[in-house]
This record gives C-alpha cells, sequence and structure tokens, in this order.
C-alpha cells in the first residue's frame, strides 16, 4: 500500500481495483496459515481457543451480512448454528447418511428458517428492536424445543456424534485449518456480495431505507436475500463445528454463550465491513485467553472491557482506523489531486 | 380449571410487576435496560445479606429495594450519558450494548463475592381460599403487593403532575423541556422508580420459589418479553400481558405438558408482537 494511488475507485485499473478488493482478504489468509506455525501448534489448550475464536468468526460474518448490510438484528445466531449442527447430528448419525449430505441438509434448513424470519419481519415491516425481540423469542423457543426433544438430542446432557469424535475432535490442528478455510470462503462470499449489485442495494438500504425505497431499491426483497445467505453462513458453520467437536449441547447453541458474543463482536470491529468480524474474532480470542486464569472474575472483567470498548469506540475498529487512516493519506492524495488538476489536464 | 387460571393468574401478576420496571425506562429513554434482571438479583443478595445477619425481613426488603433503586440511579447518572446524546436506533443500539456489558459486570461481582447467594422468603400462615380454591399465602401476598403496585403506579401516572410530566417526556422530549420540564431530571426519577420496582420483583418472586444468582438473565429476557407484548411504555399493558401469559403459561403447563409450555409462551408472545408491534396497549 505504499504506492500512491488514485483516490478514487472508478478511476483505477481493472487490475488495480481487483487487487485492492481482494487484498485484505488475501493478507487475512496469510496470517491464518502461518498463526499456528508461529505460535501455538504445540499448544491443544490455545489452538482449541483459536478454533473456537474463528468459528465465532464465521458466526459474525453471517450475522454481520444480516445485520451489518441490512439491518436485521437477528438475535438468533445460536439457533440458527443449532439447526445447521442438530441437523447434520443427527442426521449423519441416526440416519446414517454421509456427512456432507446432513452438513448441507442443515445449511438448507437454517437458511430457510433465516429467510422465514426475515420474510416476517419484513411483512409485519418489524423496526430494529423488534425483529431483535421476535428472534430473540425464537431463540429461546429453539432453546426448549431442543431440551423437549430428548429422545433425539439428549436434552441438556448433550449428544455425542459417534461418527465425528474420533477424526477431528483429537485434530485439533485440522480443525483450525478446517474453520480458517471456511473463514476464507466466507469472507470470499460477502465481498463478492459487497461487489455485485447486492452490495449496492445494502448500501443504500443501510444508510437511509425510505430513500432506498424511493429510489426503487426492494428493501424487503434484499433482506430477504441477506437474511438466507447469512443463515446458511451461520448454520453451515454450526454444523461443522457440532462435526468438530464431536459433541454437542443446547449450550453449544444458547443464546447467551453465541448471540451475546457475536454482538459484541460484530459492534467491536465495526457493523457492515469486511474485515470487522476477523478483527473483533481475534480480539475477543485474544481477551478469553487473558481472562482464563481470572476465574470467578473473568465475566466482570469481560463486562467491564465491552463496556470501554463501546464508550470509546463506538462506530467499532475498522471505521476508526479507516477514519485515521483516511485523514492522514488523504490530506496528502487531497494535495496530489490538486496538483494534477492545476494544470488543466483532465483525469482520463 | 377455576384453580388453574387462578394459579395462572398470581404467576401473571408477578410477570407484570417484573416487565413494568423495565417498559417505563423504555418509554422514556429509549433505552432496553438488559441490567434490568442483575439489578433485581443484587436487591436480592442485599436481602438475603440482610437477613442472614438477623435483620427484620420488612426492613431487609425495604434497603434491598433503596439498593437496587440506588444501582439503577447510578447507571443513569454514569454509564446511560452519553446514550442520552445519541438519538433513535443509535441511541438504543449503545443503551443495550452498554447495559449488557454493566449486566455481566454485576452477575461476574455476585458471582465472586457471593456463589451461592439465593433470597427465598417463606410467608407463614395457611392457605388462604379464594372462589374456592386454596391458595398459598406466599402467592397471595406476592399478588396483592403487585396489584397495589399497579394501581398506584396507574393513578400516578394518571392524576399527579408529576406523572403527567413524565408522560410528556415519553411523548416528546422536545415539547416537554420547551414547558419547563427536564428530561434528565424526570429520567433519573424513573430509573429510581425501575430499579425500586426490579428489587421488589426480587422480594416478591422469592416469596414462591428462590432466587438465586444466576437468575438474572431469565429476569430480564421474561421482563423484555412481557413489556413488548404489553405495549413499550404502558403500565397497563404490562400488567395486562403479564395477566395473559401467566394464564397461557399455567394453562398450557396443566393441560398440554410442562416443557412444551416455555414454546407455547413463547409463540403467543411472537403471534401477540407480529398481530400487533405496538403491543397490547401501546400507542
Amino acid at each position: 500500500m505504499t504506492q500512491p494511488e488514485p483516490a478514487r475507485p472508478h478511476l483505477d485499473g481493472a487490475a488495480g481495483t481487483a487487487g485492492r478488493l481482494i487484498l485484505p482478504i488475501a493478507v487475512t489468509a496469510a496470517i491464518l496459515v502461518v498463526l499456528p506455525h508461529l505460535w501455538f501448534a504445540d499448544s491443544p489448550y490455545t489452538t482449541g481457543l483459536a478454533v473456537e475464536a474463528l468459528v465465532f468468526g464465521c458466526y459474525a460474518v453471517g450475522f454481520n451480512l444480516i445485520f451489518g448490510s441490512t439491518n436485521q438484528l437477528f438475535l438468533c445466531v445460536g439457533a440458527l448454528a443449532g439447526v445447521g449442527g442438530y441437523a447434520t447430528a443427527i442426521l449423519s448419525d441416526k440416519a446414517s447418511l454421509p456427512l456432507a449430505v446432513g452438513v448441507a441438509i442443515g445449511t438448507v434448513s437454517a437458511a430457510i428458517v433465516g429467510g422465514l424470519l426475515a420474510w416476517i419481519a419484513v411483512r409485519r415491516s418489524l423496526n430494529v428492536i423488534f425483529t431483535g425481540i421476535v428472534t430473540l423469542v425464537f431463540s429461546l423457543a429453539f432453546t426448549n424445543f431442543i431440551i423437549g426433544q430428548r429422545d433425539l438430542t439428549g436434552a441438556d446432557t448433550g449428544y455425542v456424534l459417534e461418527g465425528a469424535a474420533t477424526k477431528l475432535a483429537d485434530d485439533r490442528l485440522g480443525g483450525y485449518y478446517l474453520f480458517a478455510g471456511l473463514l476464507v470462503a466466507l469472507l470470499i462470499v460477502f465481498r463478492a456480495l459487497q461487489l455485485s449489485h447486492l452490495g449496492w442495494a445494502f448500501r443504500a438500504l443501510r444508510d437511509d431505507e425510505v430513500a432506498a425505497e424511493l429510489a426503487g431499491v426492494d428493501v424487503a426483497r434484499y433482506r430477504i436475500y441477506a437474511a438466507v445467505v447469512g443463515s446458511a453462513m451461520i448454520g453451515l458453520t454450526g454444523g461443522l463445528f457440532a462435526y468438530s467437536l464431536g459433541f454437542i449441547s443446547p449450550v453449544t447453541y444458547g443464546f447467551a454463550q453465541v448471540d451475546v458474543q457475536v454482538l459484541i463482536i460484530v459492534a467491536f470491529g465495526g457493523m457492515g465491513t469486511l474485515l470487522g468480524p476477523v478483527i473483533g474474532a481475534a480480539a475477543f480470542g485474544f481477551l478469553d485467553r487473558a481472562l482464563s486464569d481470572s476465574g470467578q472474575l473473568r465475566e466482570a472483567y469481560y463486562g467491564a472491557f465491552v463496556i470501554a470498548i463501546f464508550l470509546f469506540l463506538r462506530r467499532g475498529v475498522v471505521p476508526t482506523v479507516g477514519g485515521l487512516f483516511e485523514r492522514l493519506v488523504g490530506s496528502r492524495r487531497r494535495a496530489q489531486r490538486v496538483e494534477s488538476a492545476a494544470p488543466g489536464r483532465s483525469e482520463r | 380449571m377455576r384453580a388453574v387460571v387462578l394459579d395462572g393468574i398470581v404467576l401473571g401478576l408477578g410477570f407484570g410487576l417484573l416487565g413494568v420496571g423495565l417498559t417505563l425506562v423504555y418509554g422514556l429513554g429509549g433505552v432496553l435496560n438488559l441490567a434490568y434482571g442483575e439489578i433485581a438479583v443484587f436487591g436480592a443478595i442485599v436481602v438475603s445479606e440482610l437477613m442472614a445477619r438477623d435483620t427484620p425481613t420488612l426492613v431487609a426488603a425495604g434497603v434491598g429495594m433503596l439498593a437496587a433503586a440506588a444501582l439503577s440511579v447510578l447507571l443513569d447518572l454514569t454509564l446511560m450519558r452519553p446514550v442520552y446524546r445519541q438519538s433513535g436506533e443509535e441511541r438504543t443500539l449503545l443503551g443495550l450494548l452498554l447495559t449488557l456489558g454493566l449486566a455481566f459486570v454485576i452477575v461476574g461481582l455476585l458471582n465472586w463475592k457471593y456463589p451461592t447467594g439465593t433470597l427465598y422468603i417463606f410467608v407463614g400462615g395457611d392457605p388462604i381460599s379464594i372462589a374456592g380454591v386454596p391458595m398459598a399465602a406466599g402467592s397471595i401476598w406476592a399478588s396483592l403487593i403487585a396489584l397495589g403496585v399497579a394501581g398506584v403506579l396507574l393513578v400516578f401516572f394518571g392524576l399527579t403532575t408529576f406523572g403527567r410530566a413524565v408522560r410528556s417526556v415519553i411523548q416528546d422530549e422536545t415539547g416537554a423541556r420547551l414547558v419547563g420540564i427536564s428530561p434528565s431530571l424526570v429520567r433519573t426519577l424513573i430509573f429510581a422508580l425501575s430499579g425500586g420496582l426490579a428489587g421488589l420483583v426480587a422480594v416478591t418472586r422469592s416469596m414462591t420459589a428462590p432466587l438465586t444468582v444466576t437468575s438474572g438473565f431469565d429476569l430480564t429476557t421474561f421482563a423484555l418479553i412481557v413489556a413488548v407484548v404489553g405495549g413499550l411504555g404502558s403500565v397497563a399493558g404490562a400488567f395486562l400481558a403479564g395477566v395473559l401469559l401467566g394464564v397461557v403459561d399455567n394453562v398450557s403447563a396443566h393441560y398440554i405438558g410442562e416443557y412444551i409450555t416455555a414454546i407455547v409462551l413463547l409463540a403467543a408472545a411472537a403471534i401477540t408482537i407480529l398481530v400487533r408491534p405496538r403491543g397490547l396497549l401501546g400507542r
């Protein structure tokens, strides 16, 4: 990023644009590949925490697409992941379908559920808070449903995936690379959506819903699209997570355990940004590790940290850092632009 | 059937009392206080610690309510200040995240200091017969307190000058300021009231079942559901929604089965919200 660049994307060459748009993902992927070798490959405990951070990163990308891009507060990330997770577990274990089929059905089910929730919210034109509450109610109902179906799900005691346990649960590093790959794949999908006409519609409806509607953006349709794709991401992650853990229980997908954390990760990283979920998940991974020996007070420290970041970093890390960067680099760029514009030649 | 419905009403009055403290704060500041349940638990721990030191129950309950009110005012005067500087959805979201963080802080500290803290207030006396159904004395007292609070709040908001001032702030903050009402003062007082109600909920709940350090999350989610079904900002709505949900809960627990009940209850709440997004009595 050291060579001087033209200020506006549409003035770039096609190759330059593509490079810049892919670059953050490529850098993330490179870091994810080398990180275990530089740091924690020999510590199963830290590797386990890293896997968890990656899983939360994947959830956060899906949630970011739904909430960050289209302003629908889905407080059912855990439940959607649970739809994927339990479908995968039960189909591949009890119905002895191949794992891939189980994961696929789980992903599709989560996408359908998410799409339905968005459809309801759109039809009833619920605002952010009410969408949040309806999906929260869905989350709680889902947890109760899982607990109720004792024969199928093992209720609170949990469910051991017979087939999966031997494979990935013991191979922590394998799990790490599985979710690192998934995270990169989801980021690519997110970026591709941002670049397509969907991304344009998302930006419009996020900036000003009424104006977007007036400009001919079918807000309802794009909300449902975002919910379907985001929920599929979450369901897929939940299914693969079940498989890699080898054991799931309602707590694995609980509201307090998943949704709260994902909301904080995305708000911390920066709503609607590409790398926000990754940075948020990494930060909370570090926080988890740092707090791991503080015992009983862990939760209190965690809460204090949450309060501190939202008091001082309201817009999230990515927009704040981006703003600082723009201010530093932007002034130089502006100077260049004035210089190049001054002699009266057009900018091509 | 009569017993089932009556029990449901008792349960529902408790729900209503739970929802009303949350609904007031939301109606006023546009803040969903996610630390509400934890504030109630804080009050409960204060009461139980005092009772363990041989303080009379009534005094302990009073001090517990005051402590919860004080904590709530502290929240208003510190963490909520930057929230009030925002408006609209920004305000709601920031308020939600900050109170969520506070909920973690409170539950973390209580868990650390009083890991086994539990409040259970035993109310003696024979069962009292109502409409031919014997009811436990604790339930009767809890219901009477809830009814009393509902009555006082309705009179207060309907008839007194200060109550009207509060309603004017709910309707239009700028307008209220123009006629000389200070929204920030009104908010602080409502936070105090809300905290006191949270403490009272802790006391009345513990008269029918023990309240533990980890009850806070359930209290908050249930308060949220009751408040939304009743209509955010509506006192009468919170009690109406509480009673309806209480009856639904008990009837379905009795006739359908225990574990489906939670789902029936949540479905009832979801349907109400979808059919009538402003809530039963919301404007």
